[in-house]
């Protein structure tokens, strides 16, 4: 079964925020929380990159070693999920995420922050898929309906790439080789170099 | 929610100073000078188009000025935070696993020198005779602070070692909901704690300042081995040592690295909150342990130790003589008569109604 990913092409990413708005739009998410931004480095400088990020659905994820209530869990096609219902609104999986990703609708004195909110790479949650439930909490599943996530089909340049691994890997490889540089894949060492944490037995594909 | 200027100024400072506190991760961010990558950029695309070495190595830092984002927030500009694996490791490794330890061993300690010594008895015979050791105010400070500590202690036990022994038990829903309140009630009587520590700096102090006698306990262990009576003042070198150690150094890491934790609106970043989460589980287990052989000694441990405390901290004249000469001297002598002469009862028994809660 593919491993799903998301590949950001610094080359491409000319810091439109399409994928921001499409991922807002696709899922309509509440003010404040923001489930993808884009980084732009050396900004104004020439050589300035931008790169799209949002939870990168790590294959040993902080996140889901440090929550203490043990909510997230992987799907079979390794995409990290969480049950809101299970969410305590620590903030651990925020201290633990190298990407910025866990986001809380509530500023968090008193720590109240709220149920946590992520990038689901347009996979709902562990509610039946379609149900009313998953939507309000998660967004739409779009996996489940076979299409690939928002944000990374709506970008206008395809520099974001979201989907099975080894494919995306392949039209990247395929762009360094033809334009002879920009040949780092940003996050994926970070994401991606520790073995595969396996999904749980039975889990939600 | 970020109006009040002087408020957050305030919070700002008082975060600067627990990081002179805190201990710093073995790898902090290698703080990159702002803007000096962007012009080393510059210089590389000039020499070597195509070669975005210094940009890459930006992507770690995230106090780089000329890294930008749309999107608002803390260290919304920042694109790896390397520091959440560090802190990952050593709550999940370290921290989990010899605190846990130290949470069994400790009490099996005291559990073995309670089978092996038995309770610390009073000796001679009581006098029948009260004086008073605790306030009403001093009850209520100890209390309240007690309360509080063991309502922490156990909601703190519960998030960091439920998902290993409690969630195979109760299963995710009973849990999440244990969780939920061991959470809500950490936070809102973490707080309260504060202010009981505070309180209890000052409450205290005076008579745990360190003397020249408090080495003769501290060489002979307070006579808990020997049985021995070893002279001191109001408190022993061992209360001493619970007073500065725990109370005071303990006390203040784990207030102050809750704060930050609990108010995380003051623009604090995560460096900062992955270093007061450690320090304070790694604070909060000592302190935990430490506090499991003051409440021994408080109750089980020594015979009339506990009834002062719980009801209306008087304590026989012959218990005071034996545990705190001391102090009883200075008692006796202030109340204007010989050590060990009968105080008048009438006296007696007016002081005792007064402090009567």
């Amino acid at each position: 079964m593919a491993r799903m990913k998301f590949l950001c092409d610094a080359e491409r990413c000319i810091e439109c925020n399409g994928c921001v708005t499409a991922c807002k739009q696709e899922h309509e998410i509440p003010w404040g929380v923001n489930r993808r931004r884009v980084v732009t480095l050396n900004d104004g400088v020439p050589g300035e990159k931008s790169i799209s990020v949002a939870c990168m659905h790590c294959s040993d994820a902080p996140c889901m070693a440090v929550c203490p209530v043990d909510c997230f869990y992987k799907t079979s096609e390794g995409v990290v999920l969480h049950d809101k219902d299970l969410c305590i609104g620590c903030g651990y999986c925020f201290y633990a995420c190298p990407f910025g990703a866990p986001q809380f609708p509530q500023d968090g004195a008193f720590g109240l922050r709220g149920k946590m909110d992520k990038c689901t790479f347009c996979a709902g949650g562990p509610e039946p898929d379609f149900s009313p439930a998953e939507f309000r909490k998660y967004g739409r599943n779009r996996l489940a309906e076979g299409k690939l996530p928002a944000c990374a089909e709506m970008c206008s340049t395809k520099a974001l790439l979201g989907g099975d691994g080894d494919v995306i890997a392949d039209i990247y490889r395929n762009r360094v080789f033809k334009r002879g540089k920009g040949s780092e894949v940003w996050g994926w060492g970070t994401a991606y170099g520790k073995p595969e944490k396996q999904p749980a037995p039975g889990a939600k594909s | 929610m970020h109006d009040n200027r002087g408020m957050r100024w305030l919070m700002r400072l008082f975060v600067v100073l627990c990081i002179a506190v805190l201990p710093q991760f073995a790898h902090a961010q290698s703080a990159s000078a702002a803007g000096g990558s962007a012009q080393e950029q510059a210089e590389r695309q000039a020499t070597q188009p195509g070669n975005n070495a210094p940009v890459w190595r930006d992507v770690r830092g995230g106090d780089n000025a000329s890294q930008t984002t749309q999107v608002r927030g803390i260290e919304t500009n920042v694109l790896v935070q390397s520091g959440g694996e560090t802190w990952r490791r050593l709550r999940n490794g370290p921290i989990t696993i010899y605190g846990g330890w130290l949470i069994i061993i400790v009490p099996l300690l005291i559990l073995g020198f309670y089978l092996l010594k038995g309770q610390i008895k009073l000796h001679g015979q009581p006098s029948g005779r009260k004086i008073m050791r605790f306030s009403a105010w001093d009850r209520i400070v100890h209390w309240t602070t007690a309360i509080s500590f063991v309502i922490l202690a156990v909601s703190g036990l519960v998030l960091l070692f439920g998902k290993y022994v409690l969630l195979p038990v109760f299963g995710y829903t009973l849990f999440s909901w244990l969780a939920v309140l061991s959470k809500t009630l950490h936070n809102f009587v973490g707080p309260l704690f504060v202010v009981c520590t505070v309180l209890m700096l000052l409450t205290f102090v005076k008579d745990n300042l360190p003397k020249a006698y408090d080495w003769l306990w501290v060489r002979k262990a307070g006579g808990l081995f020997s049985g021995e009576h070893v002279p001191s003042g109001r408190f022993n070198a061992g209360e001493k040592t619970w007073f500065w150690g725990g109370v005071t150094l303990l006390g203040i890491i784990v207030s102050a690295s809750g704060l930050i934790m609990l108010f995380p609106n003051f623009e604090q970043g995560r460096l900062l909150m992955q270093q007061a989460n450690a320090t304070h589980a790694i604070a909060a287990v000592l302190f935990m342990a430490m506090s499991l052989g003051h409440i021994y000694l408080g109750t089980i441990g020594m015979e009339g130790a506990y009834d002062t405390m719980r009801y209306d901290g008087m304590v026989d004249e012959q218990w005071a003589k034996e545990h705190h000469e001391y102090w009883y001297n200075e008692v006796a002598a202030r109340s204007g008569r010989a050590p060990g002469a009968a105080p008048s009862t009438a006296a007696a028994s007016a002081m005792k109604e007064g402090w009567k809660l």
